[in-house]
């Protein structure tokens, strides 16, 4: 009895709520505007990509790797600029060549909410820097030969921590109209230093001739760094030298070539001390090697 | 009742006439029963334990309690096992993080590692302050400003911007523990504190901070921020030609410690539970707290096995335990008769094996990086000279005469495996992108870019009160 009662009242209530949900549903939104006691999107998406260019042999440089810094975000759309597009979360991207492309990364999350993020890339294929070819001032020791017309044909080569300044001779010479002379005192010196490209190879060559009444030498040296004020300690930073000996002629000019690795040095110097003769250099030029 | 407000009464009283007469020395006396860091500094041998008790920092606490800094005794996990190099043998739970990229900014390991090296910096700031207290003081504030670099160094590369500290602050100074700072300007630091470091340091120490060492980590810093490569070169050169050789047998640079080899290591001693670690135990099976960490991905077996050379037998062995599973061979505690190792500890998870931090083969593999300068090749001879050397000890003799930047970072992973370095290697190399989601792809992981940056910890941000922002993708 209790029992029946019990179910009765469920199935009046039951068709009440039936009733009611037929002729009212279009009236709740009538009443209630479209959005209310929703909850705003307060983390709305926000987005942002860095990227960086492939490194590597051939043409790896036309790829571009973009990495996803976007926040709160669900869904992407990248367009690269090219005419390609994406939707992954990081994308990776292939370019014809070189160009400006403006790459557009558009975040929604699941509400609908989105966020634009735009970036120009300028692509330019990277060449491998070619080594700097120093320009040796006074490379044959003639008046007026520096740049702006000046000089006396040695002022490029003085260094009076390292030693006298070197004497200029009219004959013999190499070539043109004087060459540079050591007395044979020995306590004269001729310096440079040169810019140069690190851990490249370079030839650098002169000529020489040394006077035969006494035996004598003269030496090359090419000296690691700049700013040398100690000849021993410059001379330890020796990367390579060339003693020349040949006392067959005193008027007759021997070529020099003396190959070198710049190794880890953006300058260096070349400095020049004879002993026992009186010797003479000329025409010195500087040439990468192979 | 009556008479304890007496009482009060009369202490009070007394309290007030005593802090009119002695107010200063009754307010803040100088505490005999401990040691304050205000007090601390006053002699050289004061100032001794303190640059030791930065390499404590450093070395970590031998405990398996997770609120104790482990420092460097965990590195491994947010480094080689972030990398395509090595995983856990069962995947699972919070170590498993790191190896399928999925890690939570509340993962316990991350913060372990973090508030461990803010206590290197905490302690190296310490003596930095106190300097004024000592005469001659260039040689610690030289060591302190290394071992701070050091930190950041690290601390930079896993997790991007950070607070940056560089002096004792006090707990209310939450704008500096709270703010993060360009890593530009964490590098600023960093590079003038090893160019300090290196001027006021000589090479009596490996175990410590020395002039090879600042020299070393300063050519590194130049290499990851790709700048300054000819100093990158010069540096190197000069660690080159300070004594430093590679050890004849590759087994020796691990189980013949100190050797001429090592540059800097952090110095642990077998079975004292004060001084020991445990990460060489947690890297077998089941021997530590886990039951194995650091395996090898299939990726680096099958890698070393084609490009190992002699290192192979010293880099990894097969889990006697579980064969289908390898194990890292480079710091094992209690030896392997087999490869003629022998125990270093009795107690293996009081293992004394040092950590290696820079070892000369990294400096030579470092020049060749320098001299390629950001290019994709080289055939300079100095560089070749380097190369070769490195290759030489692993028994890979053949002659090499160009090095492409995939050969350098293939080399690298052969030479340094399971040592810290892969990560950091595929970064700088410009390679982490592609390497590490193919290898993500491979496993099954979930690598995104925002994963080559960890999370700030969920712990500091709390602390923060929201005003530190975190990392995108966590």
């Amino acid at each position: 009895m209790m029992k029946t009662k019990y179910i009765n009242n469920l199935y009046i209530f039951g068709l009440a709520l039936a009733a009611f949900t037929f002729n009212s549903c279009d009236d709740f939104e009538q009443f209630e505007p479209l959005g209310e006691n929703s909850i705003e999107d307060e983390t709305p998406p926000n987005a942002l990509f860095s990227y960086s260019q492939g490194v590597g042999l051939d043409d790896e440089w036309k790829t571009y790797t973009f990495s996803n810094q976007s926040a709160s975000a669900t869904t992407y759309a990248w367009d690269f600029g090219d005419g390609n597009i994406g939707d992954g979360l990081d994308e990776e991207n292939t370019y014809p060549g070189e160009g400006t492309f403006t790459v557009t990364l558009t975040a929604s999350d699941a509400l609908g909410q989105m966020s634009t993020y735009s970036e120009e890339i300028t692509i330019v294929e990277p060449e491998a820097p070619a080594a700097i070819i120093p320009t040796i001032l006074e490379s044959s020791f003639e008046d007026n030969s520096l740049p702006d017309g000046t000089g006396d044909g040695r002022d490029s080569w003085r260094n009076s921590d390292l030693g006298g300044v070197i004497q200029i001779t009219s004959s013999p010479v190499y070539e043109g109209s004087q060459a540079s002379k050591f007395p044979s005192g020995g306590d004269r010196i001729a310096y440079q230093e040169l810019m140069v490209t690190p851990n490249s190879d370079y030839i650098l060559s002169y000529f020489y001739t040394l006077k035969t009444n006494n035996p004598g030498s003269i030496t090359v040296s090419v000296i690691a760094g700049g700013g040398h004020t100690d000849l021993t300690a410059a001379l330890a930073a020796t990367i390579e030298d060339f003693e020349g000996t040949d006392q067959s002629s005193s008027s007759t000019y021997v070529p020099v070539s003396i190959s070198f690795n710049s190794g880890a040095n953006d300058t260096v110097s070349i400095l020049v001390t004879n002993q026992g003769e009186e010797a003479r250099i000329d025409s010195f030029s500087i040439a990468l090697g192979d | 009742m009556k008479n304890i407000i007496n009482s009060l009464k009369y202490i009070m009283m007394s309290a007030v006439i005593f802090s009119l007469t002695s107010c200063e020395d009754y307010l803040s006396p100088d505490p005999t029963a401990a040691i304050s860091s205000e007090t601390f500094y006053q002699t050289q041998e004061d100032f001794d334990l303190a640059v030791i008790n930065m390499y404590d920092a450093i070395a970590g606490l031998n405990s398996t309690n997770s609120n104790d800094n482990h420092s460097l005794q965990v590195e491994f996990y947010l480094t080689e096992m972030r990398s395509d190099n090595t995983r856990t043998k069962a995947q699972e739970g919070e170590a498993a993080q790191f190896e399928f990229f999925t890690i939570e900014s509340t993962n316990g390991i991350i913060d372990d590692y973090y508030r461990s090296f803010y206590d290197v910096i905490f302690r190296a700031n310490s003596i930095l302050d106190n300097l004024g207290n000592i005469q001659n003081s260039a040689a610690y504030e030289a060591e302190a400003k290394f071992v701070r670099a050091y930190a950041y160094f690290n601390l930079v590369r896993l997790y991007g911007d950070i607070p940056l500290v560089n002096r004792g602050i006090e707990i209310t100074d939450t704008s500096t523990q709270f703010t993060r700072v360009a890593t530009s300007s964490i590098y600023d630091l960093i590079q003038s504190d090893l160019n300090t470091a290196i001027l006021g340091l000589d090479n009596s120490y490996k175990t410590r901070a020395s002039k090879a060492a600042a020299q070393t980590l300063l050519a590194k810093v130049y290499l990851t921020l790709g700048v300054n490569y000819l100093e990158a070169q010069i540096l190197c050169e000069a660690v080159m030609t300070s004594g430093f050789l590679l050890e004849p047998d590759f087994k020796d640079v691990f189980y013949n410690e100190l050797n001429d080899e090592i540059i800097f290591a952090i110095g642990y001693q077998p079975d004292s539970s004060a001084d020991s670690q445990n990460f060489s135990a947690e890297w077998l099976n089941a021997v530590g707290r886990t039951s194995g960490v650091n395996y090898l991905t299939e990726n680096a077996v099958a890698f070393i096995d084609a490009n190992g050379g002699d290192r192979k037998d010293y880099s990894y062995r097969i889990d006697t335990g579980q064969p289908t599973k390898k194990q890292v061979v480079k710091y094992l505690p209690n030896g392997d008769s087999n490869l003629g190792i022998d125990p270093v500890s009795s107690n293996p998870t009081l293992a004394g094996n040092d950590w290696i931090i820079l070892r000369y083969a990294d400096v030579l593999l470092m020049h060749v990086e320098a001299i390629m300068a950001g290019g994709n090749e080289t055939n300079v001879p100095a560089a070749l000279n380097s190369f070769q050397q490195v290759r030489n000890r692993a028994g890979l003799t053949d002659v090499v005469t160009s090095i492409s930047k995939q050969e350098l970072l293939d080399e690298r992973r052969a030479e340094l495996a399971f040592e810290n370095h892969r990560l950091f290697d595929l970064i700088r190399f410009g390679e982490a992108m592609n390497v590490l989601s193919d290898h993500s792809t491979e496993i099954g992981g979930s690598f995104s870019s925002s994963d080559l940056l960890l999370p700030i910890p969920q712990r500091e941000i709390n602390l923060s009160n929201g005003q530190l922002s975190q990392n995108p993708g966590y």
